[in-house]
């Protein structure tokens, strides 16, 4: 049976893994307004979704190579700036995966409700 | 390492410090790009949390925060590894069967031995060779195979290889030889035979011709069969009552493997024996297999068949030798992994009944 810091170890790494599973979702929904990489970090952190730079970026580069960004540099404040906003493919793909998302809580619902 | 004048120098020697690790890819600066404002934009927002330019100090607290320049290029640079996972336990399967299954038993069974002829009967020196010479085999050959993968997983070939998959060609479930029940042909076979085997040496004293064949005018049985009859006329029995038990109990499905080791390291220990007896009798008459009779003591041109009848037994012999090591070394694998199995079944069953 693990021990204590054993079971904190398995959470965290669990807790990892849902998180990653939803940081797409929540990443192309904040992105329906334009952003740049610390604004789209910082509306995600005021909602409660930490991500730091090693995560974002990459799963924006991502995203973007897969078509359902676009990005756009542009001066602001003296100083160049990535903007980043969903792609009209990128709103098709995103409405797909909210509707995914509800089906899923239904699912996850009933399971623990059968529990 | 001094400390910058300027805190906004310290986010650039931090960016040329992500550099170094990132590979040189053409997004390099616009990865890099997007770091440093992301960086300064951070700084700004708790500058104006404090009203106040930020020192030193706290603009490395958010660096810290932000990570390990190697390991932030890691996590922001593309995803690369050597051997990916579809080819890698392809490539683990290959590499252990070339570095564990085919150099090493060619160097112990050949390139020893050879090595050993050349420094003239030097165990040390013959040791020593061996194994500085295994030693760079198995780093080439692992360098070599692991490019050969390196390669494929580039060329992505493999890809179109695992697509053609066809179930319907898979393979029959195969049983491990301790898990079935030994044959009843072959058991009865192995019986029957046994006891032709036991009863030809039985009569061999009294009727050379049975092995000797024609030339039994001429050669009779060397100095070393009288020396080892009895031991192998005792392995024969061995062999017989193995065979025997086998057939007589077919659901002991471990004895058949056991029973079959056991034989195989007494046969190697008669062989030694034999070997080592046969390489020192004296050179003049060396005739350990099969001498000539009396009458044909004084023929040349039966002493020369005679030294050529025991050179080839001599050869046969070792390779029966090392054909007898190898087939020791898989059998005792496919023990061990019975008895691995066993206590783990068992184990299973304990834990099942605690809960």
């Amino acid at each position: 049976m693990p021990n204590g810091t054993g079971s904190a170890e398995i959470f965290e790494n669990l807790k990892l893994e849902l998180r990653r599973g939803c940081l797409t979702l929540a990443v192309l929904t904040q992105l329906r307004t334009e952003r740049y990489g610390y604004t789209l970090r910082k509306a995600l952190a005021d909602d409660g979704l930490e991500i730091d730079e090693g995560t974002l970026y990459p799963l924006l580069r991502r995203l973007e190579s897969q078509g359902l960004l676009v990005s756009q540099w542009r001066e602001e404040d003296k100083r160049n700036k990535r903007f980043y906003r969903l792609s009209p493919m990128g709103e098709e793909i995103l409405n797909q995966l909210l509707s995914e998302w509800q089906r899923i809580n239904e699912s996850l619902g009933k399971i623990l409700q059968e529990a | 390492m001094s400390k910058p004048a300027n805190p906004l120098e310290l986010v650039d020697r931090y960016l040329q410090s992500v550099r170094f690790w990132l590979p040189k890819t053409q997004r390099q600066d616009e990865i890099l790009a997007e770091l440093g404002e992301d960086l300064r934009s951070q700084i700004d927002a708790r500058e104006e949390e404090l009203t106040r330019p930020l020192s030193t100090d706290e603009v490395a607290e958010i660096l810290k925060r932000c990570g390990p320049p190697m390991v932030v290029a890691a996590r922001l640079g593309p995803n690369s590894h050597l051997i990916g996972p579809t080819l890698f336990p392809i490539y683990w399967f290959v590499l252990k069967m070339v570095l564990f299954w085919i150099l090493v038993p060619v160097f112990v069974f050949i390139v020893g031995p050879a090595t050993l002829a050349s420094t003239h009967g030097d165990w040390g020196a013959a040791l020593g060779n061996t194994i500085g010479a295994l030693w760079s085999g198995l780093f080439i050959a692992a360098g070599i195979i692991t490019l050969i993968f390196a390669i494929l997983e580039r060329t992505q070939h493999f890809a179109a290889v695992q697509c053609k998959w066809d179930p319907l060609k898979l393979p029959p479930v195969r049983q491990e030889p301790h898990e079935r029940k030994p044959s009843l042909a072959r058991s009865v076979s192995e019986v029957l035979f046994g006891l032709f085997g036991l009863m030809w040496l039985l009569l061999i004293p009294n009727y050379p011709a049975l092995i000797l064949g024609p030339a039994h005018t001429f050669l009779k049985a060397g100095e070393l069969w009288h020396i080892f009859y009895a031991p192998i006329v005792g392995l024969s029995v061995y062999a017989l009552l193995r065979s025997g038990l086998t057939l007589a109990r077919p659901d002991l499905t471990w004895l058949q493997p056991a029973g079959e080791l056991l034989q195989g390291v007494l046969t190697l220990v008669l062989l030694n024996f034999i070997l080592k007896a046969a390489g020192h009798m004296p050179n003049a008459e060396w005739q350990p297999f099969v001498a000539l009779t009396d009458a044909a003591k004084g023929s040349r041109q039966y002493i020369g068949v005679a030294a050529m009848v025991n050179a080839s037994i001599l050869i046969s012999l070792i390779c029966a030798w090392v054909g007898i090591c190898i087939a020791s070394v898989v059998r005792t694998w496919q023990l061990l992994k019975y008895i691995r199995k066993r206590a783990f079944g068992e184990g299973q069953q304990a834990t099942a009944q605690l809960r």
